[in-house]
């Protein structure tokens, strides 16, 4: 960022601030996104849900006015404040060295051997903190990654339930541990190696035995012979028949509503 | 948009009338959808005059791109480099991954190429749950006929069937691929992993508990496993930032892949495949009737685009689900979703005379109906520009005290988000572009009818009919992912497109012009207008 970015101009009619070396004005009330866009700026990348913070795409560097340091952040979740400076955290690419074929990890006698054998640099932490101060969600990374170096895979899975796969412990951490990979691998493990529902096996084995049959004429797979619903219903006869609400119904209670066609009560 | 009853003032009615009681003048239902559903406002739909699905109804703004002219001419492409595969996935949310790992799995070389970066998509924001019918109590045959009549029997029985049929087993093969799912309370404790039951939730419109789900965030942890899956499989070369703009055709008429845009360098390449999957997902981002969206960003319906020009026929493009609950203020949030758990567990939907106005858990057509109904009679509530109803979490909280910060915690987080407090002030929401309910058509392995070209997930139609239940997005994008995937490894080994290029574009301009229709309007759209890239002109620079 270059020097014209500390004197980011406080504006009345909208926020100063600076972003990726362009300094913008905001709305108050915008997400950093919103100020990418509504300054005018082309939006390619670094945006995905945009606005639900579920998938970190939208990686910033920002850096508060009156702080010494910049933190991490999403951009969909971060207000524009004055006085910031804002920088969009590239994309990482998707290569990396820690290969695995979960679907061949089937002795769970021997999967703890496998987080030294995949992750050899998760025993080398040293405790700086970097992806615990990098994490946009809060999440212990660093004892994510001692706890699953430690041979606790199913704790260290826990702690990441969180993880948003923006990758910046990735890029925090000086060991080159991949603490995000790290925490499918064990989150991964922990499902496939131990998860297996009674009643998930039962149908399944139903429907390998063939008592699972589908009837595609059967009377419920079928519109109501009287007042029924139109297949294709046109704009001019809207998909009908859900019954009207008399003021003062319970919404939730059965009296006064009529069962919708086709609706076994 | 009309306007409403200004915030404060609206408040005031809710606190006084808290609990709200009723209002007067409920209309029958057909009525309500008809006046108010945006579907079938006057004027919303256009006539398709151009293609294989002329004669077609569909909204205006995807008309318009449907029947545009392509971004590209054979000289854009003359001297662009090369990509060989069997398969071409075009796609990366959780429809293009399921198809890029089965097809890899079967054997196929294969090139997938995202517009964004791997998994931003709308799988990843999916929150309530995947359905399959694992019950006791439940059966295939129950999940085919509630998934038919939720979508008002105007879905293909035969996709159906495959839909419902895949879904246990597509649940045995996310656990596979290492996604967790939650597991039922026994006597109070924990479900046990092995030999434990999965916990089971009733969707609305369902007639079974059939929803299954990790947390309130399945989507996420879905996509968490697909992405990694699809990072370490062997045989996928994966190019983010890669939109397709055409694709690509040989002298018989079949899909020989597509043409991708490089936006890194600004230029063409040429993607050529034996077959090639649409996993493109669907278009909230056209802002259809002028709705916000909870749509990802890339949500711009350029499968839509893509498969029609080729020839593809497509089917309930009419049909669009609104979500009744996205926000409406703060307006940086305007269009995310309110889960419709608020409702579930019994929040109220008030309008600015502190008055209900409909059963909340009415199907999500009428509910949505009934919004805008209110809205469009000056019975909103006017907030900063914003016009929107309240979704009353105080009086959810009084009413169950600790539900806000126990139950429904992204709900408080995203409140939160918002700067406010929901167990003080109610949300402020509005309908949202939530789902295309239709899309290219498809066989149940996942063919479109353009040899070569197969397609899976949201850009797809037939399974959901007129409306989608809640829970079946997710099973498709696994179901039809698998099947599009292994279909598409098949179809490579058969034939090989010869003579690749843009021999469709020819006849497409041909028949723009029969119409009178400009060759001036180019699509696919890429991006949403306002993210101020506009593919047709910044096409040659670097992006």
């Amino acid at each position: 960022m270059t020097d014209a970015a500390t004197t980011a101009p406080h504006d009345a009619d909208g926020i100063g601030l600076v972003f990726d070396g362009h300094a913008i004005r905001a709305r108050p009330g915008s997400s950093l996104l919103q100020a990418w866009i509504g300054a005018g700026l082309p939006l390619t990348e670094n945006v995905g849900c945009m606005g639900q913070g579920a998938c970190g795409a939208c990686r910033v560097l920002v850096r508060r006015e009156g702080e010494r340091l910049a933190g991490t952040a999403l951009a969909c979740e971060t207000l524009a404040a004055p006085g910031m400076q804002v920088a969009f955290l590239d994309h990482f690419p998707a290569t990396r060295p820690h290969g695995y074929a979960l679907r061949e990890l089937t002795d769970s006698w021997t999967a703890v051997d496998r987080i030294d054998a995949v992750f050899p640099e998760a025993r080398h932490c040293r405790h700086c903190g970097g992806c615990d101060r990098a994490c946009p969600k809060g999440i212990e990374v660093q004892r994510m990654v001692n706890t699953a170096a430690a041979g606790q895979p199913f704790t260290a899975a826990a702690l990441f339930d969180r993880c948003v796969m923006c990758n910046l412990c990735v890029a925090a951490c000086p060991e080159h541990i991949d603490p995000a990979h790290l925490g499918q691998f064990v989150r991964r493990l922990g499902a496939s190696l131990t998860l297996r529902p009674a009643d998930l096996i039962a149908r399944l084995r139903e429907i390998e035995a063939g008592h699972q049959p589908i009837d595609p004429d059967a009377p419920g797979a079928n519109p109501p012979a009287t007042g029924a619903p139109p297949a294709n219903p046109s704009p001019a006869s809207p998909p009908p028949a859900n019954p009207s609400w008399a003021p003062g119904d319970d919404p939730g209670a059965a009296a006064g509503r009529a069962v919708p066609p086709g609706r076994v009560p | 948009m009309s306007v409403g009853i200004p915030y404060p003032q609206a408040l005031a009615r809710w606190r006084a009338a808290a609990p709200a009681a009723a209002r007067e003048g409920a209309l029958p239902v057909p009525d309500l959808l008809r006046g108010f559903h945006p579907d079938h406002r006057p004027g919303a739909m256009e006539r398709l005059a151009v293609g294989i699905g002329a004669g077609l109804d569909c909204p205006a703004a995807l008309a318009a791109l449907l029947q545009a002219d392509s971004l590209l001419e054979d000289v854009d492409i003359a001297g662009a480099p090369i990509l060989d595969a069997d398969v071409l996935v075009i796609g990366g949310g959780g429809a293009g991954c399921v198809a890029a790992l089965s097809a890899a799995r079967a054997g196929a070389r294969v090139t997938m190429a995202t517009k964004l970066r791997l998994g931003d998509g709308n799988t990843v924001m999916a929150e309530g749950g995947i359905q399959a019918a694992v019950g006791a109590d439940d059966s295939l045959q129950h999940h085919f006929e509630d998934t038919l009549r939720a979508g008002h029997f105007a879905a293909d029985k035969a996709l159906v069937a495959a839909l419902v049929g895949d879904g246990p087993a597509a649940i045995r093969w996310l656990i596979q691929e290492g996604m967790s799912f939650d597991l039922a309370e026994e006597a109070g404790h924990a479900g046990r992993p092995m030999g434990g039951l999965l916990l089971r939730k009733k969707p609305g419109g369902a007639t079974r508990a059939r929803l299954l789900s990790y947390r309130d965030f399945t989507g996420l942890e879905m996509m968490r496993a697909l992405r990694e899956a699809t990072l370490l499989q062997p045989g996928i070369t994966i190019l983010e930032r890669h939109p397709a703009l055409e694709l690509l055709s040989d002298d018989r008429g079949r899909c020989a892949g597509a043409v991708l845009h490089d936006l890194a360098l600004g230029r063409p390449v040429l993607a050529r495949a034996g077959a090639t999957v649409l996993a493109t997902g669907g278009a909230g981002r056209l802002h259809i009737a002028g709705f916000p969206t909870s749509n990802h960003y890339g949500a711009t319906a350029d499968g839509l685009v893509l498969a029609y020009r080729l020839g593809a026929a497509l089917r309930e493009v009419d049909s669009f689900q609104f979500h009744p609950t996205g926000i409406a203020w703060p307006t940086h949030l305007a269009g995310t979703l309110v889960s419709e758990a608020a409702r579930a567990s019994g929040a109220t939907l008030v309008n600015g005379l502190g008055e209900r106005f409909i059963p909340e858990l009415a199907p999500r057509d009428v509910v949505a109906a009934a919004m805008l109904r209110e809205i469009a009679e000056g019975r909103g509530v006017a907030r900063d520009g914003a016009v929107g109803l309240f979704l009353d979490t105080p009086g959810l909280e009084r009413e169950r005290p600790g539900i806000l910060r126990h139950g429904l915690v992204t709900l408080t987080h995203l409140a939160h988000r918002g700067g406010f407090d929901p167990a003080e002030e109610p949300f402020l929401v509005r309908p949202t572009l939530h789902y295309q309910n239709g899309g290219v058509a498809i066989d149940p392995a996942g063919r479109t009818g353009v040899p070569g070209l197969l397609a899976a997930g949201e850009v797809t139609g037939g399974l959901h009919g007129r409306n989608r239940l809640m829970g079946n997005a997710l099973l498709e994008l696994v179901a039809f992912g698998r099947r599009a995937g292994a279909a598409a490894a098949g179809a490579a080994r058969d034939e090989r497109p010869r003579n690749v290029g843009l021999t469709h574009l020819a006849d497409w301009r041909r028949a723009l012009a029969a119409q009178g229709l400009p060759l001036s309007r180019k699509a696919p759209m890429v991006f949403p207008p306002y993210g101020n890239f506009d593919i047709a002109a910044a096409r040659g620079r670097a992006a």
